[in-house]
């Protein structure tokens, strides 16, 4: 009986194999793990709402569609008419929640803490570009998508929410339960690139 | 690729973002309870279906996560506006036909 040949098979964790290019990494997954993240509902023409929310933040409220804002570690997405997602930082969400629902006292608001269901990931290298070329179908461009957009799409068919960064790395916020489907697609479109994780 | 043009987001974006939810400007019955049969049945489950322009609903559901409404042209496909929930479009099958009349009536 001779033996079995496996040279050329994959076996169930094949995926998980770090690459072997990482070292020239044309694309760099940074997953910026923990964040605090609250989505904001109230009505953008009620200046005590808006006002309210500014005083906790710090910042005004982005009312442009696909536009942010930002302060320090705070970041402020637009995602509707009337709907923020807010990124703080790392344990802070519960403060940040108790804040705003004591400034807001009384109006017609939502506060939800969503930290547990989705993650941010920043994507840079010198082949991020292409990268995002083939996975999403949003110009990504940067006369499309300057820097500061907010724009809700599709990355390899999974929902995202990315901003673009001044030093041309993409904030990507993506779901929790999607995540593992997110990083093979992203070991397997960066393999021309040679991916670097950290 | 096929964009359209979401009046939430304001801009194109790709179809695949999208999702159709049906016939739009259908106003729930005010009592129910008062009507026939016959028109609850016709609110409920019966739709016109036309050949060519449709007033219809869509969902912006992997951007902004907002219905809004289409003028679509069921042969073509051409989307040929959407407007926001409220609103009233602007684009008919009575308007278009008057202005292929006048295109017709110009190029003579
Ligand atoms: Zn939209």
């Amino acid at each position: 009986m001779t033996n079995f040949d496996t040279s050329n098979m994959e076996s169930p964790l094949h995926h998980r194999v770090a690459h072997t290019n990482a070292a020239n990494a044309g694309v760099v997954m940074k997953e910026d793990k923990f964040r605090g993240q609250l989505n904001l509902r109230g009505n953008p023409q009620d200046v005590a709402f808006t006002s309210a929310v500014e005083s906790v933040l710090g910042v005004a409220l982005p009312m442009a569609p696909s536009s942010s804002a930002r302060n320090g570690d705070t970041v402020v997405y637009w995602l509707c008419p009337n709907e923020w997602l807010l990124i703080v930082a790392s344990g802070t969400q519960g403060q940040v929640e108790a804040d705003l629902r004591t400034a807001m006292e009384g109006q017609h608001i939502a506060v939800t803490d969503i930290s547990s269901g989705q993650t941010l990931v920043n994507l840079s290298g010198t082949g991020v570009a292409e990268l995002m070329q083939k996975s999403t179908v949003y110009d990504c461009h940067e006369s499309n998508f300057p820097v500061g957009k907010v724009v809700q799409t599709t990355f390899a068919k999974t929902g995202t929410t990315m901003c673009k960064l001044e030093d041309g790395s993409f904030d990507l916020v993506i779901r929790r339960s999607f995540s593992d489907y997110f990083f093979l697609w992203l070991q397997d479109a960066s393999d021309e690139y040679g991916l670097s994780v950290s | 690729m096929h964009h359209i043009y979401c009046p939430y987001c304001e801009e194109m974006r790709e179809e695949e973002e999208y999702s159709y939810t049906g016939e739009a400007h259908i106003e729930r019955p005010k009592d129910p309870a008062a009507i026939s049969d016959e028109a609850w049945a016709n609110y409920i489950f019966f739709r016109s279906n036309p050949r060519g322009i449709h007033h219809e609903m869509w969902y912006h559901a992997a951007g902004c996560r907002r219905y809004f409404n289409a003028t679509r042209d069921t042969q073509s496909y051409k989307v040929h506006e959407t407007y926001k929930m409220g609103e009233m479009p602007s684009i008919t099958a009575q308007t278009l036909a008057v202005a292929n009349l006048s295109e017709k009536g110009g190029a003579s």
